[in-house]
């Protein structure tokens, strides 16, 4: 078939770009879409990972990667908003700007960056708002991710507020915007500019510019982004270069239109029946993802499986991870990691046991937090436009031969 | 919906280059340029000129095929939020029939 053979090219020429939902009209969630080709081309410092764009460049990791507690750099996902993004940078002069309403404009450079502030780690889960997009139906607005817009870093920089405290807030000082090196095509086209208020900034905030171990790759945003653990990764500022004090709120597309969901209970709403107040996606629900066995994989009968994957969330932490192997009926308890990455880390679990009959399996897994939050059902999960915050209990089936 | 339009590749742009790792201190870092299939219509030459200069194919037609209302309502998008000002009214129309034709699922809402 015509049609058939275009999608298989289109996936191997160029990963994902052309899979799409076909027109489904019930609109239940379902599980991300699963297992998409990885690209033949590779980006720079990256392996070759599944691509929906090139400018601006958009990569997810493979759910493989789930298995381990720390996402490696060479296959962490890249997701950026605009297409122009500086393509040589030199550490040597490289400077963040802090102004606005501060006692004292501050230019400080990698190197002060490194040397004069207090050095801090923090390992954290960056996830997009928008990851595993492909869930909701019908369709929602921007890139069909499958599970893998996350990951997990140990992030080294300097707390946010160390810098403001160098710079002193003035009284009136309410707002921050911060802006990186990555610009529009088109000069009339608004910047990603993010603006947060004062009083979400915490000490655990902060301008970092090393990620396990090495130099922030520069898809990740090399030389400094902004790490904030536990809130989804549309403020987390890539190739920062401005942090801007003000006191009032300004308008901005990226903060009134973009990444928002429906101000309601359930944070949902239907196509037909928009939500007119929306609020900022924030922070991160209770999830996990299965990363061994992935999609579609052939396991031996009796043999002695062990199932991993990593559970998180927005820093309450995580209480326990059920799986289940009959459908959601029963839940057996995973054995957790000792949790000694920290709160805003994934949290890793395993569970063994011995495929016995034949056939397709369906393993799936519930993170539930500290706080009795738990994964819903996927077809439970409630429908937004954005398609943000989608936290479904993760399936994988597999073949028992 | 149509299946049988004439498919095409298309290379956007030239052939991939390879970089070496430590490209950040003194040379330029080159992102490679992906070759995404490109299904070839009526008004191709429109979108081309008027929808890649922010970003890729890839990036457009990753939401899978749609209806009518929602390519209509994407290029308002992009004239509305993202000031592509350049985009006619006409052309407007054209690149939303172009990709209702090759992207579309024969729902006109
Ligand atoms: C002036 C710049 C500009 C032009 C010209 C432009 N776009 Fe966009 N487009 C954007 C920006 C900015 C985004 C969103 C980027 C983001 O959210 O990261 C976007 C995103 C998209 C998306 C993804 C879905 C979404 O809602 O974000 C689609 C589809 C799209 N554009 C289609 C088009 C089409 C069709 C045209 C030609 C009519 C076009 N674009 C021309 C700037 C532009």
């Amino acid at each position: 078939m015509e049609r058939r053979s275009f999608i298989k090219t289109a996936l191997s020429a160029a990963g994902a770009a052309a899979l799409g939902s076909t027109g489904l009209n019930a609109a239940t969630t379902r599980q991300p879409v699963d297992n998409r080709k990885i690209s033949e081309v590779a980006f720079p410092e990256k392996r070759p990972m599944i691509t929906y764009s090139d400018r601006p460049p958009l990569l997810e990791s493979t759910r493989d990667v789930f298995a381990y507690p720390i996402t490696p750099n060479d296959q962490f996902f890249v997701r950026w908003h605009m297409p122009d993004i500086p393509t040589r940078i030199d550490p040597e002069t490289y400077t963040i700007h802090i102004n606005g309403l501060v006692e004292k404009e501050l230019h400080i450079t990698l190197d002060q960056l490194k040397n004069d502030f207090e050095q801090v780690e923090v390992t954290a889960v960056l996830q997009c708002g928008g990851n595993s997009r492909s869930a909701f139906q019908p369709v929602a607005g921007g890139i069909q991710w499958g599970n893998g817009a996350m990951g997990c870093a140990k992030w080294k920089g300097v707390r946010l507020s160390d810098l403001l405290d160098k710079a002193g807030l003035k009284k009136e000082a309410a707002w921050i915007g911060f802006n990186g090196q990555d610009n529009a095509a088109y000069y009339k086209t608004p910047n990603f500019v993010r603006e947060l208020h004062l009083d979400e900034l915490d000490d655990h905030v902060i301008v970092a510019y090393e990620m396990n171990g090495e130099d922030l790759p520069y898809l990740n945003g090399y030389p400094i982004r902004l790490v904030i653990p536990g809130y989804y990764s549309d403020s987390w500022v890539k190739m920062l270069s401005n942090i801007t004090v003000t006191d009032k709120y300004k308008s901005l597309f990226f903060m009134d239109v973009a990444y928002r969901v429906p101000d309601n209970e359930c944070e949902c709403e239907t196509p037909e029946k928009r939500a007119k107040k929306t609020k900022p996606i924030t922070k991160m629900n209770v999830k996990s993802v299965i990363g061994y066995p992935t999609q579609d994989s052939i396991v031996t009968h009796n043999s002695h499986l062990v199932v991993r994957g990593v559970a998180f969330d927005s820093g309450q932490g995580i209480r326990e991870v059920l799986i289940s192997l009959d459908e959601g009926k029963t839940w057996d308890q995973a054995i957790l990691d000792d949790g000694s990455a920290g709160r805003y880390a994934f949290r890793t679990f395993r569970y063994s046991f011995k495929p016995t009959k034949y056939g397709k399996m369906k393993i799936m897994s519930k993170a539930i937090n500290k706080l009795g939050e738990e994964q819903p059902f996927a077809k439970d999960i409630q429908w937004n436009h954005g398609g943000y915050k989608y936290n479904g209990i993760d399936e994988v089936m597999v073949e028992v031969v | 919906m149509k299946i049988t339009n004439r498919i095409k590749k298309l290379l956007l742009a030239a052939a991939v280059i390879a970089v070496p790792l430590s490209a950040k201190v003194n040379e330029d870092v080159a992102v490679p340029y992906v070759a995404f299939p490109i299904k070839m219509g009526k008004g191709f030459d429109v979108v081309q000129a008027q929808c890649l200069t922010c970003h890729s194919f890839g990036y457009m037609i990753n939401q899978g095929p749609q209806s009518r209302t929602f390519w209509k309502e994407k290029v308002e998008k992009m004239i509305v939020h993202f000031k592509a000002d350049m985009i006619t009214e006409k052309d407007a129309e054209i690149i939303t029939d172009y990709f209702f034709e090759q992207y579309g699922n024969g729902k006109l809402k």
